[in-house]
């Protein structure tokens, strides 16, 4: 099949006739002498798909431009990111590009890994399935969360050769919210929680805008009910001992003693009883042994603020109680689930904002107790061939206590389907690499209802081949069957997805490839809380290890969830918006217990647990709980095999779970994220962590603003805007045609990354490495500050997206001696590259430091350079660069319009970190255009210009935050050590 | 050279008058074929050259980030060292015309030396530019040349008329020397043979001697001298708007321009005293450089000094006073921050160590005035350094703050900065007189048969 061929098959307005898959496909340079119809050069073509990278299944729009993908977008008609994506979305670019792929098949001979051909890679693997025959139970298959037709086949394959029932593994699998919700509601599901629908939202350790359940789709609810829009606001109260991404963004971030959520989520329930803030008395049972009064001593929450919890949760109309991030998550997981479905109950709030129906595809993950079975399993011997499907990792996602790789050496056949190499395959003795899922077709379904399709979007880059394929044609060779007989009759795997479709779509395929899918309504429902109760058991949680230990906060990192991010170098150099730290693992120690235990930050320090060690270097956090440490999980290994100068791959690891037993949850199955106590012992080296901002402290300098909620609320009445006003002798600047303008609302940015990442994907910003980035070398044109106001144990955290401004009176502009640096006259700071002398005057003048100079000749590491985008330039040694507004993006949107023979319009030219903004904080448009949304924007009461007496007139306008003044929170949490 | 043995009427006989014959045979003495000490220094001067070249071929070849510049720091020892050389060549112009006009006679000795340092220091400085170009090979880019795109430098920027400034100081000064030499040049071909003699005799450019030439050779001279004055006040004050023109705390402030002309004075007369010291030790010169030319350079660095430290006071006096957050914060900074020591440096070579030259015999002792003027030298390349880098360091915008630390590959190409200078003027003593021997002759009586009546003319 040729790349003419490829294209009319899959182009979204294409053919149907797809006759053999794509997986015989070798790369091919582009040159056509005949020109296709379906590619125009220069003119990108876009597929429909779905994200793969987390369970969380958003809707991706993949743009494809002489037959690469260059960049990833959200797909606006998915019901899940409705046009968003996060940064690990962005960034799966990196993955399908990556060089570290495995081209073709390959076979371990002892330590070495040998290229063996297709043919017999796939006879290799017959044989070893043929010899299972007779020995039932002896076949495993993992994957990960397949909720479509590629699980079903996993399923029927497996059953047809006698295997295991397929085990799916997510290490984050919220196995306790559904063991909470069977015993509360009788229903094993997750449900979807309607951030939007909500007044007030009570989140005990949810980590609901990074990783949690579905990232995005909650970032886009929480913006809608929680960011200020013409007086109109939420509230939002997070209790955990860390105070994590999430826990910035809450008007009352509540710090607890680890393991007392659920006392804590008691105990407010209680005093929603006993204050009669609700009419519904039904759960005085379960509470009925809570004391407040104890649990404010353990938890180290005041009695105070339990109380104001209580009454600002019982006064919405209506709530959402959510909880159990993973960092929270131990042996008493499902009581906390349990007391959170209770509060929900209690508040009126089931079947309004926990809506059963639309549940979550999480419903379908192999509980953690039932994967430690079958470890167990292959420890004991008793399987001789396991099938790892891609995107699973169990060497390393799953607890050190279970001790995973000597488990799986003792199975004595291992193919791993994974496309990149990891602890896992590093273990497998065959390796057949799969598609990416850019490359591959299939389906998702994140929820009932939502039918997610997904197509190749591209050849393969390196040779793959469907899993699929490979197990539909191993199978028929093992089953001895033909195609089109027997169980698996199918010749492709895309045979069998479009047959499982076809009742779905019923012959309206394209429209189904065209929107990604097919989404259906669910009726909700209903659902009613389990007639008895038994009081649930309110205390803390039980942790191993040393008494005088600190406890393991374990959690999910925004950058690489479970690890499954980390080999993406965009993901590895944007720094982690709370720390800022790019590149290395780090253990968050309080600062105070630091300074007991004598550790300075960047000081490796020893983490020990009774099931394992790690050793990372300190971060000093003057807001964790004294009594916690907290570590990141996901932080694997250094990007490229082929290119170590990053950062060594030695200090590029650091696994918490290593320091996790194997043991469960008892009630839900769940793995026991919170239950070890660990003790720190310096080891005498150093290995400070590239911290990426100087400072949070703006030292009074208001770059970020925030004006408490009365004022906002009588400003928005009032519309008044007071501006510096900066004389001048010059006369102002006459804008002919447009204006380009942004706005950035810090109310409703969340600080996720995402705009970063999608900024680099955009306009070619290479990856520098550790070294580089730690001496102030990065060359993002846009960060993401976080500035943190008041008491440093528990700051009101701002964040701040910082690009270029665009000054109009720019100081970078005449300080150029060769006018490589200057103003548009649709206003914007243009640079010209090819002009550059580089004698970076620019850069020492621009206030905000948002110019990047060019130290060094960065490469994009094979085959990286074809995700470049062919319509922005890479830029050479020795020149300036920076935020351009996206000028490829503005220059295709002009034309378009002047095609239409009309004027720019407002969402004609979305910028790449506009368009990817989960809660829509970023706004561009023509200023000079009256009734656009960023000339609205720019005159709202809140409205400021960053160092604006400076007197520089920026382009970009940014929104304070509105700090809502709750009552005084006292510093919380002595807690005990 | 045929010149006769010299005799020298330095050291012990350092009272008695030289006359018109000493002088030609002694000037003419410096030019003798050289010792191996001669030799040792110019090996040292040329290996360090040579490292530096390396160096700089490095960094072109695999960019800037080989020195240690970064955010915010975009700007560091490069333009420090170029600040620094700039300010060295003032003395030369200052000395040779400023003090021409005023007819200061004890100029005489030290001017050729002076203008030579002068030049090779602006020659020096001109490298920077270059060195710290990120794409050096465009730097003709800042020239106004015409071009089919109609392209022009941006004549807003300080970094342009920097160009200019520096362009007009060289060439001026190079002519003003050049024109100053044609006499002694021809002595030194009448004095010579062979092939020396043809090369001199083109460089003399016919010069005999007679009095239309004199005439001729006077207006000349004043008529550059005049030219050359305007100059002295202004290429440091262009150099210093490079500064005061940018919106960083610590550079913007109209205090820029006499500050850093000052500062060039008082660094180009300790650079002086650095060059003609080891020249009157060496080549016994003790007759021509007298101790009261010595005692008149310290009270000039002695009186630049006590006003650079003025400046000082009223830098900080205006910071604080300013009530500018961003200028307190940024002159707290310096003062207590990393770089603290860096001004610790400045202040102590720049404000206490010339105070030693209020003691008359410090200003004609050899060795104090040597150590005074090698920390003069090592003070204003600090002021340099502390108005760039730490300024950059503490700037407006918190997130970005942070510390510069050299690399192998730019302290290198600084050293190697030196070594070029020192290569020039190395040479230059060795090729042309490096006393003038016409002024010189000037300051002493005529040769006259009869030695009365040569006192009463």
């Amino acid at each position: 099949m040729n790349r003419r061929d490829f294209f009319k098959i899959v182009a979204t307005t294409g053919a149907t006739a797809a006759a053999a898959g794509c997986q015989q496909a070798t790369e091919q340079i582009l040159p056509l002498v005949v020109p296709n119809d379906n590619l125009v050069p220069g003119v990108a073509a876009w597929f429909a798909t779905v994200c793969r990278e987390c369970p969380a299944g958003c809707g991706v729009l993949a743009r494809n431009r002489e037959g690469r993908v260059v960049k990833l977008e959200g797909n606006a008609e998915h019901p899940v990111n409705r046009g968003a994506l996060c940064a690990r979305g962005q960034a799966a670019l990196q993955g399908l590009y990556h060089p570290d792929r495995v081209a073709g098949p390959h076979r371990r001979e002892g330590e070495a890994w040998r290229a063996v051909g297709w043919d017999d890679a796939l006879k290799l693997f017959g044989e070893r399935l043929g010899a299972l025959k007779g020995k039932p139970r002896a076949l495993a298959v993992v994957s990960q969360l397949e909720s479509g037709s590629l699980g079903a086949l996993l399923d029927r394959w497996s059953q047809a050769l006698g295997g295991r029932p397929r085990v799916t593994l997510e290490p984050f699998g919220y196995e306790a919210i559904r063991s909470g919700n069977q015993l509360t509601f009788g229903r094993d599901a997750v449900p979807y929680h309607a951030f939007e629908a909500a007044e007030v939202v009570l989140s005990f350790g949810a980590d609901f805008l990074e990783t949690w359940v579905s990232n995005v789709q909650a970032a886009r609810g929480f913006a809608r009910m929680h960011a200020f829009r013409e007086g109109k606001t939420g509230t939002f109260i997070h209790v955990e001992p860390r105070q994590s991404l999430t826990a910035s963004s809450a008007d009352e971030w509540v710090r607890n003693a680890p393991g007392t959520e659920a006392a804590v989520a008691l105990a407010v329930l209680r005093l929603m009883l006993e204050g009669g803030l609700t009419a519904d008395k039904r759960y005085g049972d379960a509470v009925a042994a809570v004391d407040p009064k104890r649990v404010a001593e353990e938890s180290g929450v005041p009695l105070e603020t339990l109380k104001h919890v209580a009454k600002t949760f019982a006064s919405a109309r209506p709530g959402l109680a959510v909880g159990g991030g993973v960092a929270v998550t131990g042996s008493q997981a499902t009581a906390l689930q349990v007391a959170v479905n209770l509060l929900n109950a209690a508040a009126g709030n089931v079947g309004k904002t926990v809506r059963f129906g639309p549940d979550h595809a999480y419903g379908r993950v192999t509980p953690y107790a039932e994967v430690a079975r079958l470890v167990q399993a292959m420890a004991g011997g008793e399987v001789d061939v396991l099938v790892l499907g891609a995107g699973v990792n169990p060497a390393f996602t799953l607890p050190g206590g279970l001790k995973v790789a000597e488990a799986i050496r003792k199975v004595p056949f291992v193919v791993s389907f994974s496309n990149l190499p990891d602890e896992t395959t590093a273990l497998a003795h065959l390796v057949l690499p799969d598609t990416h899922w850019l490359e591959s077709w299939g389906d998702y379904a994140p929820h009932d209802g939502v039918l997610g399709l997904m197509q190749p979007t591209m050849q393969p880059i390196r040779e793959a081949r469907p899993m699929g394929d490979v197990l539909l044609e191993v199978g028929r060779s093992v089953l001895g069957s033909e195609e089109g007989k027997g169980p698996l009759p199918w010749s492709t795997f895309e045979q069998y997805l479009r047959a499982a479709w076809e009742p779905i779509v019923k012959g309206q395929w394209e429209a189904a490839l065209h929107q990604g899918g097919v989404w259906r309504d669910v009726p909700p429902a209903a659902v009613t809380v389990a007639a008895k109760l038994d009081g649930v058991d309110a205390g803390p949680a039980k942790l191993e290890g040393p008494a005088d230990g600190l406890a393991l906060l374990a959690y999910p990192s925004l950058r690489f969830y479970d690890g499954r991010g980390a080999t993406r170098a965009w993901l590895q150099e944007v720094p982690d918006p709370m720390t800022q730290i790019a590149w290395d693992p780090w253990v968050e120690i309080n600062a105070q217990t630091a300074t007991r235990l004598g550790i300075r930050q960047g000081d490796v320090v020893r983490v020990t647990s009774p099931h394992g060690a790690v050793e990372l270097p300190a971060y000093l956090s003057p807001s964790l709980h004294p009594g916690a440490v907290a570590v990141p999980i996901g932080h694997r290994y250094a990007p490229y095999h082929v290119r170590l100068k990053y950062v060594p791959p030695a200090q590029g690891a650091g696994n918490p779970m290593a320091l996790l037993p194997a043991g469960a949850d008892a009630a839900s199955g769940a793995p026991a994220f919170l239950s070890v106590r660990v003790a720190l012992v310096k080891t005498g080296a150093r290995r400070p962590p590239a911290v990426l901002q100087a400072t949070h402290d703006q030292d009074h300098r208001e770059i970020a603003r925030h004006v408490d909620l009365t004022r906002a609320r009588d400003d928005a009445l009032r519309g008044t805007r007071k501006e510096h006003d900066h004389p001048s002798m010059y006369s102002e600047q006459r804008y002919r045609g447009y204006r380009w303008g942004m706005t950035v609302d810090v109310d409703a940015c969340i600080g996720c990354q995402a705009c970063a990442v999608a900024c680099q994907a955009e306009n070619n910003v290479p990856v520098v490495g550790k070294a580089e980035a730690s001496y102030g070398r990065q060359l993002h044109w846009l960060r993401l500050e976080r500035w943190a106001e008041g008491d440093p144990a528990h700051p009101q955290n701002l964040f701040l997206p910082m690009f270029c401004q665009h000054c109009e009176v720019a100081p970078c502009e005449p300080v150029c001696p060769v006018f490589a640096a200057y103003r548009t006259d649709e206003g914007l700071n243009g640079q010209v590259y090819n002009r550059c002398v580089g004698t970076r005057y620019c850069g020492n003048n621009c206030p905000y430091h948002v110019r990047r100079f060019n130290w060094w000749n960065y490469d994009f590491p094979a085959p990286l350079e074809i995700q470049l985008n062919p319509d922005v330039t890479v830029r050479q040694l020795g020149v300036m660069e920076k935020c351009t507004m996206c000028v490829q993006r503005i220059v295709a949107g002009k034309d378009r319009a002047r095609e239409d023979k009309r004027a720019v319009r407002d969402g004609d030219i979305v910028t790449a970190c506009q368009q990817t903004c989960p809660t829509q904080a970023i706004t561009f448009g023509n200023l000079k255009d009256e009734g656009s949304t960023v000339s609205t924007q720019s005159h709202s009461p809140r409205a400021y210009h960053v160092l604006d007496e400076l007197g520089t007139r920026p382009g970009v306008t940014y929104l304070s935050k509105v700090v809502r003044a709750h009552e005084p929170s006292p510093a919380a949490g002595k807690g005990h050590a | 050279m045929s010149a006769p043995e010299p005799r020298p009427i330095a050291g012990g006989a350092a009272t008695a008058e030289p006359t018109f014959a000493d002088v030609n045979r002694d000037v003419l003495a410096t030019l003798r074929p050289p010792g191996n000490l001669y030799f040792a220094w110019m090996s040292l001067v040329g290996l360090l050259l040579a490292c530096g070249f390396l160096a700089w071929a490095y960094q072109i070849f695999y960019g800037m980030g080989a020195a240690g510049k970064r955010t915010p720091q975009m700007w560091a020892m490069y333009i420090t060292t170029f600040v620094f050389w700039i300010g060295i060549g003032h003395a030369g112009t200052l000395i040779s015309a400023v003090l021409y006009l005023f007819r200061a006679r004890w100029r005489t000795s030290i001017y050729r030396a002076a203008e030579a340092m002068t030049i090779f220091a602006v020659l020096t400085a001109g490298l920077f530019p270059l060195i710290h170009a990120g794409r050096m090979w465009f730097a003709y880019f800042l020239l106004p040349y015409p071009n089919q795109r109609y392209l022009w430098p941006n004549f807003k920027s300080p970094l342009v008329w920097d160009v200019f400034a520096i362009s007009t100081y060289l060439s001026i000064s190079t002519v003003f020397f050049i024109v100053g030499l044609v006499p002694d040049i021809a002595a030194l071909r009448d004095a010579s043979t062979g092939w020396r003699r043809r090369i001199y005799a083109m460089l003399a450019l016919g010069w005999e001697g007679s009095d239309r030439q004199w005439r001729h050779y006077r207006r000349a001279y004043g008529l550059f001298a005049a030219l050359a004055t305007p100059l002295v006040l202004s290429v440091h004050s262009v150099v210093s708007w490079d500064f005061a023109m940018a919106l960083v705390p610590g550079w913007h402030s109209t205090l820029f321009a006499p500050f850093f002309v000052d500062g060039a004075i008082f660094s180009g007369f300790a650079m002086v005293l650095v060059l003609v010291l080891p020249m009157r030790h060496f080549f016994r010169l003790h007759a021509y450089i007298r101790d009261r030319h010595l005692d008149a350079m310290a009270k000039l660095i002695l009186v630049t000094g006590l006003v650079l430290t003025y400046f000082y006071i009223c830098e900080l006096f205006t910071s604080w006073y300013s009530g500018d957050h961003f200028e307190k914060a940024s002159l707290f900074w310096r003062l207590t921050g990393t770089y603290w020591w860096a001004l610790g440096t400045m202040y102590f070579c720049n404000c206490v160590a010339p105070l030693i030259l209020f003691w008359r015999k410090a200003r004609t002792n050899s060795v104090i005035l040597y150590i005074v003027s090698v920390l003069v030298l090592i003070g204003m390349w600090f002021e340099r350094f502390n108005i760039i880098v730490p300024s950059l360091a503490h700037d407006f915008y918190p997130a970005t703050w942070g510390i510069y630390v050299p690399t192998i590959t730019d302290s290198t190409i600084i050293v190697g900065s030196f070594a070029w200078f020192f290569l020039l003027f190395l040479g230059f003593i060795k090729v042309m007189p490096s006393l003038s021997i016409v002024e010189v002759k000037e300051t002493i009586p005529p040769p006259m048969k009869d030695a009365r009546h040569a006192g009463l003319h």
